[in-house]
C-alpha cells in the first residue's frame, strides 16, 4: 500500500513538474532556422512564419508549404514591425542573428536560440525543443529516427578520401573546420578532412594555400553561396589556382561545386544528406 | 641631413631584403632552406616543396612588395601634391571605388569570380576619373579644396554601393571580408599579369613627378615662378596616385591605411619632406612594412592566415606614434 502511494505521489509529481510545459506550450511560434523549423514541423506544430534562407526551400518539410517566410537580415534578422504583426509568442531564433534577439525579447516575445553545428547537437536540440513546444515524446522518437539515418547513412564506408571543403569562392575561401556543420557532416560520410582536428570560432577559417598543396587533397568541395548555373564557371576557377592545380582533386576531376545549403545549415535530414555526400562527391558509396 | 637620409634608406632596404628572405622561408608548411634555395636557382626536382616556394610564396612576396611600394608612392604623392597631410588613396575614391568592384563581383557575379581584380582595378580608376572631371570643371578648376569634397563625396557614394550590396546578399558576405580586412593571396602570377601595366605606368609618372612636386611645396606661386603648372602637376600626382592604389586594391584588397602613414613615417625618419628623399623611401618603407606584416599574417596562426590589414595597423601605428612623439 505504501509502496503504491509512493509511485502515485512519484507521478502526480512528475505531472504537476510536467504540466507546465505543456501548458506553457505557445500556440503561436516563429522559426527563423531551417533546422527549427523542420523540427517544429515534424514534430506536428506549424510556424506562423520561418526565416528566409539561402538555397531555396527544397529542404523545408512539406508540411511547411504555404507557411510565411520573413526575409532575413545580418546581423538583426527579421524585422521586428514584420514579427510583431504576427503576434508570435515564441521565436526560434539563431544565434547568428543574436543581436535582434534584444529587439524581439523588448516584444515581450520568448526567444530560443537554436542552431546546431554538429549531428550529436542536432539530437540535442530536437529534443530541447521538443520539450519547449511540449511534444517531449514526438522529439524523443524524431532524435531517435535522426540518429538511425545517420548510423544507416554510415555504412560500409571503405574510402576515406581527404577532402578541402570551403565555403564562399573570391580570393580567400573559408575552409570548414571540423566544429562546422559540413565539417561534421562529411566526417560522418567517411571524408577525411584536410583541417584534420583544427577547430575556430565560428567553425570556419582561411588556411594557406601551403596546407592544401603539402596535405594533397584527393576531394575539393566548395560552397560558394552561387546559382546552380554558375557552377561550370566556379569548376573552372577552382581548377585554375595554381595553389590547387597540382593536387589529386584537380588532376582526378574530382572539384566539385555544391550551390544547396546541405553542407552550410543544419537540417533534420542529416542521413540523407550524408548519403548525397557519399554518393556525389566521396564516391564511397554502392 | 644626407647621412641621415642614406641611413634611414639603408635601413629600409635591409629591412626588406630580410623580409624577402623570411617571406620566402617561412610558411605555414616547414620547407628546408636548402630547398628554398634550390627552388629559386632552379636546381630542385619538382614537388611540393618547389610548388609552394615559386608557385605561392615567390608571386605572393613580389606581390607583397610592390603593392607595398604602389601604396606608399601613391600617399607620399598625394600629400605633396595636395599639401594635406591625411591625404591617401581614400581621398581620391580609389579605395571606395575598388572596393565597390570588387564586392559587386563578389557577391552579384560569383560566377565570374576571375574578374575580381579587373572589377577592382576598373572601378577604382572610375572613381578617381569622377572625382578628377568634378575637381577639374567649372569653378576654381583643379583646386584642392574641390578636389579632396570631390574625393570624400565619391568615396561616400561607393561605400553607401557597397554596404548596400552586402546588405542585398547577406548570406555571401563572408566572401568579402578578407577583401575588404586587406589580404595578399597565393595565386601565383596571374593576378600580376593584370595589374602589373597600370602599376609601371603609375610608378613611372611618379618619377617624373619628384622634383615638380618639391616646387610645388614652396606654394602655387612660387612654383609657377619656378616653370611648374601646379594644377597639372596635382593632376598627374593624382592620376598616377590612382593607377598605383587601384592596382594595389586589386591584388591585396583595401590596405589604403599604409597609403596613409608610410610617407609621414619616412618624414620623420629622415627628418626631411623633400620628395626626392620621400617618395623612393616611401616605395621602400612601404614594400619593407607589407612584405613583413604578410609573413606575420602568414605564419603567427599557421596555417590559419589572418588578414593583413589589421594587421598593418598594429605594427604601423605604434612604430607611427613613436616617430610622432620623438619628432614633438
Amino acid at each position: 500500500m505504501r509502496r503504491l502511494a509512493v509511485v502515485a505521489l512519484t507521478a502526480a509529481a512528475f505531472a504537476v513538474i510536467a504540466a507546465p510545459a505543456g501548458a506553457a506550450a505557445p500556440k503561436r511560434v516563429v522559426a527563423l532556422t531551417p533546422f527549427t523549423a523542420n523540427t517544429l514541423a515534424a514534430l506536428g506544430v506549424r510556424p506562423v512564419a520561418i526565416g528566409q534562407t539561402l538555397g531555396g526551400r527544397e529542404r523545408f518539410n512539406k508540411r511547411l508549404k504555404g507557411v510565411r517566410t520573413l526575409p532575413m537580415s545580418h546581423p538583426n534578422g527579421p524585422n521586428l514591425e514584420q514579427l510583431a504583426s504576427l503576434n508570435p509568442r515564441m521565436v526560434f531564433n539563431s544565434p547568428t542573428f543574436r543581436k535582434g534577439s534584444v529587439g524581439i525579447r523588448s516584444l515581450e516575445i520568448k526567444v530560443v536560440e537554436s542552431d546546431p553545428h554538429n549531428i550529436a547537437e542536432s539530437v540535442a536540440q530536437t529534443r530541447r525543443i521538443g520539450r519547449i513546444v511540449g511534444k517531449r515524446k514526438q522529439a524523443d522518437k524524431l532524435a531517435l529516427k535522426l540518429l538511425k539515418g545517420v548510423a544507416n547513412a554510415r555504412r560500409n564506408i571503405r574510402d576515406r578520401p581527404t577532402v578541402l571543403l570551403i565555403l564562399g569562392v573570391g580570393r580567400t575561401p573559408f575552409v570548414f573546420l571540423r566544429n562546422s556543420w559540413g565539417g561534421d557532416v562529411l566526417r560522418n560520410a567517411g571524408g577525411s578532412l584536410l583541417t584534420a582536428g583544427r577547430r575556430d570560432r565560428g567553425g570556419f577559417a582561411r588556411i594557406s594555400d601551403e596546407v592544401v598543396v603539402a596535405e594533397d587533397p584527393d576531394v575539393i568541395i566548395a560552397v560558394p553561396h552561387a546559382a546552380a548555373r554558375d557552377i561550370p564557371s566556379i569548376t573552372r576557377y577552382l581548377r585554375s589556382n595554381p595553389a590547387w592545380s597540382t593536387t589529386s582533386a584537380v588532376r582526378n576531376k574530382r572539384v566539385y561545386v555544391s550551390t544547396d545549403n546541405s553542407l552550410l545549415q543544419a537540417g533534420t535530414d542529416a542521413g540523407k544528406v550524408i548519403r548525397t555526400v557519399r554518393r556525389k562527391y566521396l564516391k564511397n558509396a554502392k | 641631413m644626407i647621412l641621415r637620409r642614406t641611413a634611414v634608406l639603408a635601413v629600409g632596404l635591409v629591412a626588406l631584403v630580410c623580409g624577402f628572405a623570411a617571406s620566402l622561408a617561412l610558411g605555414a608548411v616547414q620547407v628546408p632552406l636548402h630547398d628554398v634555395i634550390d627552388a629559386l636557382l632552379g636546381k630542385a626536382e619538382p614537388g611540393p616543396f618547389k610548388q609552394i616556394v615559386l608557385t605561392l610564396r615567390l608571386p605572393r612576396t613580389v606581390e607583397a612588395m610592390v603593392v607595398g611600394a604602389g601604396l606608399g608612392v601613391a600617399g607620399a604623392l598625394l600629400q605633396g601634391a595636395l599639401g594635406n597631410p591625411l591625404a591617401s588613396p581614400d581621398v581620391i575614391g580609389v579605395t571606395a571605388g575598388a572596393g565597390f568592384g570588387a564586392v559587386l563581383i563578389l557577391l552579384v557575379f560569383p560566377g565570374s569570380i576571375a574578374l575580381l581584380p579587373v572589377g577592382a582595378l576598373v572601378f577604382g580608376l572610375a572613381a578617381a576619373a569622377l572625382v578628377f572631371a568634378i575637381a577639374w570643371t567649372g569653378q576654381n578648376a583643379g583646386s584642392v579644396g574641390k578636389l579632396i569634397l570631390a574625393g570624400i563625396a565619391m568615396a561616400a557614394l561607393f561605400t553607401a554601393g557597397t554596404t548596400s550590396l552586402m546588405t542585398a546578399y547577406p548570406d555571401r558576405v563572408q566572401s568579402v571580408i578578407f577583401f575588404i580586412a586587406g589580404g595578399l593571396t597565393s595565386e601565383g602570377w596571374r593576378e600580376l599579369e593584370v595589374v602589373w601595366p597600370y602599376l609601371a605606368v603609375g610608378f613611372v609618372i611618379a618619377l617624373g613627378l619628384i622634383r615638380p612636386l618639391d616646387r610645388l611645396a614652396l606654394g602655387d606661386d612660387v612654383a609657377a615662378s619656378l616653370g611648374a603648372r601646379p594644377r597639372l602637376v596635382r593632376l598627374g600626382a593624382g592620376i598616377a596616385a590612382a593607377l598605383l592604389a587601384a592596382g594595389a586594391a586589386a591584388l591585396a584588397g583595401l590596405l589604403g591605411f599604409l597609403g596613409l602613414i608610410v610617407p609621414h613615417v619616412v618624414r620623420l625618419a629622415g627628418g626631411t619632406a623633400s620628395h626626392t628623399f620621400v617618395v623612393p623611401a616611401s616605395a621602400v618603407g612601404g614594400a619593407a612594412l607589407l612584405v613583413a606584416g604578410d609573413t606575420l599574417a602568414r605564419t603567427v596562426r599557421a596555417p590559419i592566415e589572418l588578414p593583413v590589414g589589421p594587421l598593418m595597423v598594429v605594427i604601423g601605428v605604434p612604430l607611427f606614434l613613436w616617430l610622432l612623439r620623438k619628432a614633438v
